[in-house]
């Protein structure tokens, strides 16, 4: 393996309590075994996420940027996740209009019953960040 | 506004005006006042110094005959001064709000966001031919008058703001009432109503509005269409300059971090902006700690996340009026790159800023069923 393929990103994952973090957490108890790229912070629902955080993440350097919330219809605020989705694609749309890299970001819905989702979407999440490569403004200093 | 929506596409009124539009527009708000239809008028008017415009709620109507409705720059956002005087309530005068079209726009805006109260207002638009960048006025505001006048007779866009030269909403109706000079015969303009308050307002005024406006609303189209080309060409062009990270560092280096362009923005209404607050003061730890994984830290930092917070904040909003583009004191293209975003994520939506006051705005609304390919996509 050449050194470029060892390189192991960091993606943040903003959980919402009621449903992804749960899942995340069945995948652990249940002993799934996910990628080590993954930073969990746990949010009480995905519409708690302003968009500003996504991007304050990507500039920061986050080689990729997670939010996953409950399927839509079982938000347990009831319409929390339509809102977020609504804004999560505005978010990719100024991230795309800029020029900068919509594919760092990603929306996901895991239930909490969901462990093995968690699985399958961290793991390929992760494969495609790697792809990808680290994020340039990790080390852009006047940013 | 409020109903009746399809009086735009029946008729207007025809109003002779002989003594030139300014006098004539005067003349129509004076006429309303001696007739009680309104109480006072929200109008530019030219400070004493002469250079520079202010909007001026007027209750003394001899003070009528010295307003601009149609100033050469825009030094105050109209929104900003309606909201300034409805905010905390409708008060109890009948008032004549005189914009231009953005500024209608950016007012509408405002209504959604719950930052005026427009049932005493009546909001009156005309066509617009741009306004002059603030600082080419204030060179030399004489010459600049000037040169607006011819400019704005010949409708040519040349000496106007970047983002009014790709403006394809300068004949849009947002308000109650819109005076369209475009395609009138000579000494004439048209009045157009475009809600019921409208309607009641043009009556007491004995204003019927029989006559046919089509040869506004061609003459409006072909501009629109011919403009909407050139933004579409000026976006792309823009794109390549300032996209990509690289790029867009270049674009805001210069950024002094005034906040001028959030501080005239008449969307950006809010008392306290995250930008200026607390929560991006951050203890000294962190900083070293930034320092540390990049080997250096900017100072003042976050200049990007600024602008880019911003955009995600309020520009499905942005009316592209350009506001923040004359007050960026580096001459960062704040506006054009605004009105890029701003026609991507209105886009999105279908959503067009100040189009209707009825239409929610679009991050506080959802369908159940839409966006599924947002979903889970790994593109
Ligand atoms: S007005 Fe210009 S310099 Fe001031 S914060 Fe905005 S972009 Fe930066
Ligand atoms: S961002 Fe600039 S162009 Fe858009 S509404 Fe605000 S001031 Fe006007
Ligand atoms: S609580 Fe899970 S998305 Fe709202």
């Amino acid at each position: 393996m050449s050194k470029d393929e060892e390189f192991m990103p960091k993606i943040l994952a903003f959980l919402c309590n009621w449903c992804s973090y749960a899942g995340a957490d069945l995948a652990g108890t249940s002993r799934l075994k996910y990628p080590p790229s993954i930073l969990p912070i746990r949010v009480m629902c995905s519409s708690r996420v302003d968009p500003l955080f996504i991007i304050k993440a990507y500039l920061g350097g986050a080689d990729g940027v997670l939010v996953a919330g409950c399927h839509p219809g079982d938000c347990h605020y009831e319409k929390g996740n339509y809102y977020t989705r609504r804004r999560f694609v505005m978010l990719k749309e100024v991230v795309k209009g800029l020029g900068l890299e919509p594919e760092r970001i990603r929306l996901s819905w895991i239930s909490a019953s969901e462990g093995n989702k968690y699985v399958e979407v961290t793991t390929e999440f992760t494969e495609k960040i790697k792809k990808l490569g680290k994020n340039s403004a990790k080390n852009k200093i006047f940013l | 506004m409020s109903k009746p929506k399809d009086n735009l596409k029946s008729n207007g009124a025809v109003i002779s005006a002989k003594t030139g539009t300014k006098e004539s527009i005067i003349n129509f708000l004076k006429k309303a006042m001696d007739k009680g239809v309104f109480d006072a008028v929200l109008v530019p008017m030219r400070v004493p110094a002469g250079d520079s415009f202010v909007y001026v709620l007027i209750k003394d109507k001899s003070l009528l005959k010295d307003v601009f409705p149609l100033p050469p720059v825009m030094s105050v956002q109209g929104a900003k001064a309606v909201s300034s005087v409805t905010r905390l309530g409708k008060g109890n005068m009948k008032i004549a709000a005189v914009m231009r079209p953005c500024e209608t726009r950016a007012t509408v805006e405002l209504t959604k966001l719950g930052q005026t109260d427009l049932e005493n207002i009546t909001l009156i638009s005309m066509d617009c031919p741009g306004v002059l960048p603030i600082s080419d006025f204030l060179d030399d505001p004489n010459k600049g008058m000037k040169l607006f006048d011819d400019a704005a007779k010949k409708w040519d866009d040349k000496l106007m703001r970047p983002v009014c030269q790709i403006c394809d909403k300068s004949s849009m109706v947002a308000g109650d009432i819109h005076i369209g000079t475009l395609g009138a015969k000579k000494d004439t303009f048209f009045i157009i109503s475009n809600s019921q308050k409208g309607n009641d307002v043009l009556e007491k005024l004995a204003i019927t509005l029989k006559e046919n406006i089509d040869g506004w609303r061609a003459k409006v189209k072909n501009i629109s269409e011919e403009k909407q080309k050139k933004r579409k060409k000026a976006h792309k062009d823009l794109k390549s300059e300032i996209g990509g990270l690289d790029n867009l560092l270049d674009t805001f280096s210069q950024c002094i971090n005034c906040h001028n362009c959030m501080k005239v923005c008449p969307i950006c209404y809010c008392r306290l902006c995250y930008f200026d607050s607390d929560k991006v003061k951050h203890p000294s730890e962190d900083y070293l700690q930034r320092a540390e994984s990049k080997g250096s830290i900017r100072f003042l930092p976050d200049t990007l996340l600024f602008q880019t917070g911003r955009m995600m904040h309020m520009s499905y909003s942005c009316v592209s009026c350009g506001a923040c583009e004359d007050a960026c004191p580096v001459s960062i293209p704040v506006a054009q790159i605004f009105s890029m975003i701003a026609d991507e994520t209105q886009g999105l939506f279908d959503y067009v800023s100040g189009r209707d006051v009825e239409e929610p705005l679009p991050l506080i609304a959802y369908k159940e069923e839409e966006l599924h390919e947002m979903e889970d996509a790994n593109d």
